[in-house]
């Protein structure tokens, strides 16, 4: 297969930039388009080359559809988009339910993204270490106004100790590796480098559509031809869509709830069912470590362990690590259908990956990150979350395909009215009967009911994220007629 | 228990009254809960309902196909008790509905007597009908539904652990006798009627004997067919079109309201009698196949449709398909790559447009992005769509005939233990027939990178 184009692949999409622990999104609208192209123009973008150090700075940026056709993408070039890229997060009601944004998610409530929000056409992202991180952000914000661009909004991120997002538990440990890129990890992890970037070839051996303009539509040249010989200029290449969802958790709600179900027979609480509760309901303890591996109690050694499949691992029905449980059904390896523990089901499954890298705000609700504290803090009125941003190049059979199909489905895998026991949406709205969380067990079956939704929507996008000479060509659009 | 039929009932609609009938018609998304005109809910022994437009429209030679409104049903047997329902208890809104169409009685002649014969002389037999599992009527599914509904009321007020599986079980056992309204579940299901039962034992044997006794003349031409079919596969043009986005969303506006979903789409089949030739075999295959083979609930791992239909329409020149299914559209269509691509393939490469198909089973479909563009342009909107049991899924309903079908019956310590993994999660389905494990095992994939 061929290797990527890491020179003119955005490093974001290759890289999570770990070693840079501040990190800054800003989501801006283009009042004038000429002094946004010759900012453009100049901006130092970082590619997914080399890994960042710990004192670099890096740049990356993405648009909105809205935000192409502001700069003078052609609209011929336009429709050749994925189609929730034109229509957009927030367009239809249909798409409202298959995401979940309903009732108090629904955007008309949101901070950004919604109808009633301010138009958003880039989302600038900015990373470096801590302490440079506002810095960094001074120093690009004060050439905003000349790039004729506002700031709609400006969102800070923070990195919670140990790699935490605000529950408490361990984030972002399964990533598809990238055919190409990445060194061969665990078998059925590999994925066709289509999947994820633009211009290759994905899961099902093709070339997904994406904007292909005719020589005469780039003179200078600037774009790279397509892989396929055919004489167009290849805008999608080396891009990404990029899917940004702003989602603020309940993490009072969440420990308060896990504290009352677990509560002794004499009312007294019980921190250890509660810990483990809550980890069988996210599929790994709070350092990391999988269920399938080390069932009964936390193993920190384990914190980054990815190595293991669900049939294949010996949980076949969920013993260890439930079947509606966050991690399985987000990712549910070789557990479904056609023939589970199979060659064929990972296969299956690879057709439905994303790479994510989203970064938490809003300060710990207990610093200690435990929930103890967590209880003991009671509820700030401050928000908290996760800036959840995941990559893709279909979005309808990856990011929306996980949201509905597997993570807001109460009938995921066989099961009845169980949606994701963290992030599900309760079955929002008129859908099914949501909110069960069930443990498989022996002799027979545990289960919660009445979870309250943990985790809602307060902002998001769909945004494309081109490669850096597509950027370039976009600095040189001439004005729209 | 009955077993399941499909009636699809079809009419002409008259000059000018497409516009009306639409307007009383509706979209799903308008009335999703219930459609007062004909009260589906109260009919008894039915699973689905639709009503479907098709609109005027042109075939391939150019001639007018007038438009037409079809009535789809799926219900337990026997259909007159179904068809004297449809007559009395949904007459008024037959009238209204069907009043629209050029052979309904006259406002003056519209009695139970005429309507009965109305939709009698109007149904169109399916070429192939798909059950998830046969035998299974709306009493039984949704009766079997409360059964671990109350089970699993019954489980959430004790705490078991520390005891054994067997006392698990009988506390579940002594639990169901003493509901009185759980009565009937104390003896399994009834199968169908062993007249059913017969008639279908014989078609299995009896086909299988006749394809044995014609195999020599199959044989010997198929070569022939095999070159045929060659020369017609690289000459047939797919369709590029693509349907605007205002079309598509018009879809998805009806998608997605719960777990269940339909789909209805038609095309014309490809001109020529080798095509219909070819079309004609494999769906009569298919029939065999969706009869004996694949009829525990799974077509190679795809377990989401409850029932679905081929039906010919506009004396045979074009044919419509469609289902009740459990998910999205997007996983549905994704379910027929992954899944059953070989299988659709032999069916649809036969339709006008469809994406280049390659020895019949390869490539058609498993061009993800011309079969996900095509689809929309031969979908039709199902105007009212009607389910009996809107929160069940196909696995849902087989576990819980698996849970009642063992409730009281005789099991070692594994069967117990399975058993009781029932009310964790529904997701052990019966294994497929022998048959059909040997067709799954056809590595599809593999052996069509070689052949496209």
């Amino acid at each position: 297969m061929p290797a990527l184009e890491l020179t003119d692949i955005q490093g974001i999409i290759l890289r999570g930039y770990g070693s840079l622990r501040g990190a800054c999104f800003v989501l801006l609208a283009v009042d004038d388009p000429g002094a946004t192209k010759r900012w453009l123009g100049e901006l130092d973008l970082r590619s997914g080359q080399t890994r960042p150090s710990a004192a670099d700075t890096c740049v990356n940026i993405a648009f909105t559809y809205g935000g192409l056709a502001r700069l003078g993408f052609s609209s011929d070039s336009l429709a050749m988009f994925a189609g929730e890229f034109r229509e957009g997060m927030t367009a239809t009601k249909h798409r409202q339910r298959i995401l979940g944004d309903l009732g108090e998610s629904q955007p008309e409530g949101w901070r950004w993204g919604g109808p009633r929000g301010e138009r958003v056409d880039l989302l600038l992202m900015l990373y470096a270490a801590d302490e440079q991180i506002e810095q960094t952000y001074q120093r690009h914000a004060g050439r905003f106004p000349g790039a004729g661009l506002r700031v709609i909004e400006r969102l800070t991120t923070i990195f919670l100790p140990g790699r935490k997002e605000h529950f408490g538990f361990r984030d972002g440990i399964a990533q598809p590796l990238i055919e190409g890129f990445d060194e061969p990890g665990r078998p059925g992890n590999t994925v066709a480098a289509g999947e994820f970037v633009l211009g290759y070839v994905n899961a099902y051996g093709q070339y997904t559509q994406r904007p292909l303009l005719s020589p005469a539509q780039d003179p200078q040249g600037i774009l790279p031809s397509t892989p396929t010989a055919s004489g167009s200029r290849d805008f999608g290449r080396n891009g990404s869509y990029l899917v940004f969802r702003q989602l603020s958790q309940d993490v009072g709600t969440f420990w308060r709830f896990l504290d009352d179900k677990t509560r002794t027979a004499a009312g007294a609480a019980d921190p250890a069912a509660r810990l483990k509760l809550a980890s069988k309901m996210v599929g790994r303890w709070p350092s990391g470590a999988p269920l399938v591996k080390t069932p009964d109690a936390d193993n920190p050694q384990l914190a980054d362990d990815d190595d293991f499949l669900y049939h294949g691992s010996g949980d076949a029905h969920g013993f260890k690590c439930p079947v509606g449980s966050h991690v399985r059904r987000s990712n549910p390896r070789d557990a479904l259908e056609p023939d589970p523990g199979s060659e064929r089901s990972i296969e299956v499954g690879k057709r439905h990956r994303i790479i994510r890298r989203g970064r938490a705000y809003g300060p710990p609700l207990a610093t200690s990150m435990e929930p103890t504290d967590m209880l003991a803090a009671g509820d700030a009125t401050q928000e908290r979350g996760l800036h959840f941003i995941c990559f893709n190049t279909h979005i309808g059979r990856q990011f929306e395909f996980i949201q509905h199909t597997w993570v807001n489905n109460p009938k995921f895998d066989g099961l009845y009215t169980d949606d994701d026991p963290l992030i599900g949406d309760r079955g929002a709205d008129d859908k099914d009967e949501a909110g069960t969380f069930t443990v498989q067990a022996t002799p027979v079956r545990t289960r919660v009911v009445g979870l309250p939704r943990f985790v809602h929507v307060r902002g998001g996008a769909y945004f494309f994220m081109p490669g850096i000479r597509a950027v370039r060509f976009l600095a040189t659009l001439p004005a729209p007629v | 228990m009955p077993h399941q039929e499909s009636l699809t009932v079809i009419d002409q609609i008259k000059p000018g009254q497409i516009g009306p009938l639409k307007e009383l018609l509706g979209t799903l998304a308008e009335h999703r809960d219930t459609w007062e005109v004909i009260p589906f809910g109260k009919l008894p022994a039915l699973h689905f309902a639709r009503l479907v437009v098709f609109d005027e429209t042109k075939d391939l030679a150019g001639t007018v196909v007038p438009a037409r409104l079809a009535l789809l049903t799926n219900i337990d047997a026997p259909l007159d008790a179904h068809l004297h329902a449809l007559a009395t208890l949904g007459g008024d809104g037959l009238d209204r509905v069907f009043g629209h169409c050029h052979d309904f009685p006259a406002p003056g002649a519209r009695t139970v007597g005429s309507r009965t014969d109305y939709l009698r002389g109007h149904a169109v037999p399916s070429r192939v009908f798909y059950v998830n599992r046969q035998g299974r009527s709306v009493q039984q599914i949704t009766q079997e539904a409360a059964l671990r509904r109350a089970i699993d009321g019954f489980l959430d007020t004790r705490d078991f652990s520390g005891k054994s599986p067997l006392e698990v079980r009988k506390a579940i056992q002594e639990f169901v006798r003493t509901q009185p309204d759980l009565g009937w579940a104390t003896s399994p299901a009834e199968p169908p009627s062993r007249r059913w039962r017969t008639r279908e034992a014989l078609h299995k044997v009896l086909m299988a004997a006749a394809a044995v006794i014609l195999s020599p003349i199959v044989l010997v031409s198929l070569p022939i067919w095999l070159l045929l079919l060659r020369r017609h596969e690289t000459r047939d043009v797919p369709d590029p079109s693509q349907a605007s986005a205002d079309h598509v969303r018009t879809f998805r506006a009806d998608e997605d309201f719960g777990g269940q979903n339909q789909i209805l789409a038609v095309g014309f089949f490809k001109p020529g009698w080798f095509r219909k030739l070819t079309a004609t075999a494999i769906l009569g295959l298919t029939d065999y196949a969706v009869r004996h083979i694949y009829n525990r609930g799974s077509l190679s791992g795809l377990n989401t449709i409850h029932f679905a239909r081929w039906v010919p329409l506009d004396d045979d020149k074009r044919m419509f398909f469609s289902s009740n299914y459990d998910g999205s559209l997007e996983s549905y269509m994704n379910d027929f790559i992954d899944k059953a691509a070989w299988g659709l393939n032999a069916i649809f490469s036969n339709g006008d447009g469809f994406p280049r198909a390659a020895y019949l089973f390869c490539g058609g479909i498993t061009d993800e992005q011309a079969y996900k563009r095509f689809l929309p342009t031969r979908q039709v909107q199902s105007r009212v769509w009607y389910s009996a049991y809107k929160n069940l899924s196909t696995k849902n309903i087989a576990n819980n005939a698996e849970i009642r079908q063992a409730l009281f019956a005789p099991l070692d310590q594994d069967q117990t233990d399975a058993w009781l993994r029932r009310f964790g999660v529904g997701n052990e389905l019966p294994a497929p027939a022998l048959v059909a494990r040997l067709l799954n095992r056809i590595p599809w994939e593999r052996t069509c990178r070689h052949w496209s």
